[in-house]
């Protein structure tokens, strides 16, 4: 059985030199030049979550040529250009946690970009603590992610606990006689941390959780919860996971006859491929989300003055509507060169501390920093399929249409 | 009633499982070797299926049997050129072998097709029969599960190449100087085991959303449904996924859906303990 050594030796080496070559040529060479803004990116190109990954490589991309095409950046007196250096770590989480310190001790790079969910940023967060060096997550929202006390980590997505809230109060109105509500979430990072926000939320609201439980991630089947759900008689059916769960979730709902006035589905509307994948039978679903481009600031800071023009920018690069995904990861940027700019360098600790103290508006909203470092909760939106369209519902300000019960 | 229901919802499951089961087993008990391709080529299936149905309009029905063979023929192809020449070898370096084309097709469906979810939305609504509801896509899967295996099982006892491939599977030396091509039997073979998924995947388009991210759970079914059932025979890829199916409705409703997937493995290692051979599985094949 240990015949031939050398020769599996061999091939072992040119194996590993293969991989190695290929991850060097995968990243975009980093300049050296002094300066350069150096962020670092990895994100998941390829695997589960290259959906994700692949709208925040490409709203950055959108953003970067914006600040390029300017001149740069001002900095200190003198102007910077900006680099955003990029692995792919193929949705695997020990490998993002490699190149993110890859990133940080080969590229040198000044401020981390962390991925998509909050699983990853709490593993890429580990890192850049150890090595004190900022990370700005824009699509972490699970509070489990920021308790942990981190000086470097900073996210623009509020806490899911206030888009509870606000949702249960606001179906309690919509429909008085709203009693009981079946909460079934996906046990993963952010699914489950939505459920048991929303699990509280409507205690409190006085609305009765006749069902609450989780599935295992991998469930390719929903018929026996339903069919508990069902028995449990409720009037609101909130579930939360990832696209193709809540896309098969909806459909069982329907196969198996159960019907109630309020669906919701964390965070399903908010993404096209939902709609697309359901067809009919979206319609009437509601979801809270942390931003819709029917939101409307204007004299924002940052490459974009308002969230029309950042609207106008996106669909024209990309012939489609972004989504929060995109706004908040583009937003993260600008929050990352106002707190270079207010450094005055790019010193890591001295951008970490003008972090701290951000207090902005961006087209994607307002961004101050709360003491667990996650952006202050603001009045999230909650939007409705209705018919073929996005419709958003709360808050007041920005409502575009009267909440529909499905029938 | 309830329990009627989850009997129906199990059996209705268990079905789909055992489609995705049975080319898996054949594959696994025949080449001895562990396809790990084989959620890959499910999701190919899907997508193919997907495609012809919202660019040409083509009902899922009429293209599987053309997705089938698009799949035969990729299995056929990647197991004469590639997996042939390891065939021989032991398990580990087989399933090496397969991973890494698992991750190169896994790959290239990523970055062409995205990982986006899609299903066909055609809706064919659900029969109530005594208070129980099936829903009829489901229903229409199990049949087409039925029929799959049924003629897998027909092709293996009473064609030619059925016998052929049985018979490399109990002495390839033997078989060899009977005259059977060796090589073209195991390329057939994995074809089929191919065919299987296609046609698997071609029904989950209706039923499932097809995505990328679901080639990892269809390889862990299919391999859970294998153990269970057992290796080397049609019916135990049947039995299994049926198996499976039941005891995971009972098990969500009951002990909550957390922990449905969680009492499938366990009677997977029970099984593995006490019975290696699988519920209905042929000695010699574990």
């Amino acid at each position: 059985m240990f015949g031939k050594p050398r020769k599996s030796a061999v091939l072992t080496a040119a194996a590993i030199a293969l991989a190695s070559a290929a991850t060097l040529s995968a990243a975009s060479a980093p300049a050296w030049a002094q300066d350069v803004l150096r962020i670092g990116a990895p994100l998941a190109l390829t695997g589960g979550l290259a959906d994700e990954g692949k709208k925040q490589e490409s709203v950055w991309q959108l953003w970067l040529d914006k600040i390029n095409a300017a001149g740069g950046i001002k900095v200190g007196g003198k102007t910077m250009k900006v680099e955003i250096i990029k692995y792919d770590y193929q949705t695997d989480g020990k490998r993002a946690g490699q190149l993110a310190e890859k990133l940080i001790t080969d590229d040198k790079v000044d401020v981390l970009m962390a991925p998509f969910g909050s699983g990853h940023t709490k593993i890429i967060a580990a890192v850049t603590e150890r090595y004190q060096v900022p990370l700005l997550a824009c699509v972490a929202s699970s509070e489990s992610v920021y308790d942990q006390s981190f000086k470097y980590l900073f996210g623009t997505l509020a806490p899911n606990s206030g888009m509870t809230d606000a949702m249960a109060a606001l179906y309690k109105q919509k429909l008085p006689t709203l009693k009981k509500i079946a909460i079934y979430g996906r046990d993963d990072v952010f699914p489950k941390s939505m459920a048991t926000s929303m699990a509280t939320s409507a205690k409190a609201a006085g609305i009765e959780v006749a069902y609450n439980e989780l599935y295992a991630v991998g469930t390719m089947d929903h018929s026996a919860a339903i069919s508990a759900i069902k028995a449990a008689g409720a009037d609101w059916i909130y579930m939360t996971g990832y696209t193709q769960d809540l896309i098969l979730g909806r459909k069982q709902l329907n196969d198996l006859g159960v019907k109630a006035p309020i669906i919701t589905m964390v965070t399903g509307p908010a993404y096209k491929e939902f709609t697309d994948g359901l067809g009919d039978l979206a319609d009437g679903v509601t979801s809270s989300t942390w931003w819709h481009h029917a939101t409307a600031y204007t004299g924002a800071a940052g490459v974009w003055p308002s969230t029309e023009a950042f609207y106008k920018d996106f669909t024209t690069a990309f012939k489609s509507d972004p989504d929060y995904v995109h706004a908040s990861c583009a937003a993260a940027a600008d929050v990352l060169v106002n707190a270079v700019q207010k450094a005055g360098s790019t010193d890591k600790a001295k951008v970490r501390d003008a972090l701290e103290a951000t207090d902005m508006l961006t087209f994607y909203g307002p961004i101050k920093f709360g003491p667990n470092h996650m952006n202050l909760g603001r009045d999230m939106p909650i939007i409705q399929v209705q018919g073929k369209d996005i419709k958003v519902l709360y808050p007041a300000s920005i409502a575009n249409a009267e909440m529909k019960l499905i029938k | 009633m309830d329990i009627l229901q989850i009997l129906v919802n199990g059996l209705v499951l268990g079905a789909l499982y055992a489609c995705i089961a049975v080319g898996f087993s054949l594959v696994w008990g025949v080449l001895n070797i562990i396809n790990m391709l084989h959620g890959s080529f499910i999701i190919l299936g899907g997508y193919l299926t997907f495609f012809a149905w919202f660019y040409l309009g083509l009902n899922p029905i009429l293209a599987l049997p053309v997705v089938a063979l698009v799949l035969y023929a990729l299995g056929y192809v990647l197991q004469y050129i590639f997996i042939n020449k390891v065939v021989t070898s032991p398990v580990l370096t087989t399933l090496t072998l397969t991973f890494g084309l698992d991750m190169i097709l896994y790959n290239l469906m990523t970055v062409y097709f995205t990982a986006t979810p899609r299903r066909v939305t055609m809706d064919m609504g659900s029969a109530d029969i005594l208070g129980v509801i099936m829903p009829m896509d489901r229903v229409m899967g199990m049949a087409l599960a039925f029929l799959l295996t049924g003629l897998l099982y027909v092709v293996m006892r009473a064609s030619t190449i059925g016998r052929a491939i049985v018979a490399v599977r109990m002495d390839r030396q033997a078989a060899a100087l009977m005259g059977i091509r060796v090589n073209r039997i195991y390329a057939i073979t994995f074809g089929i085991g191919a065919l299987m998924a296609g046609a698997a995947g071609a029904v989950f388009a209706i039923v499932f959303p097809v995505t990328t991210n679901l080639t990892g759970v269809f390889l862990g079914k299919a391999f859970v449904i294998c153990v269970i059932g057992g290796l080397g025979s049609v019916p135990g890829a049947l039995v299994g996924g049926l198996a499976l199916g039941i005891i995971e409705s009972f098990a969500g409703f009951v002990l909550g859906p957390q922990h449905a997937m969680t009492l499938g493995f366990v009677l997977m290692l029970v099984l593995l303990v006490v019975r290696p051979t699988g519920l209905i599985g042929v000695k010699g094949y574990e």
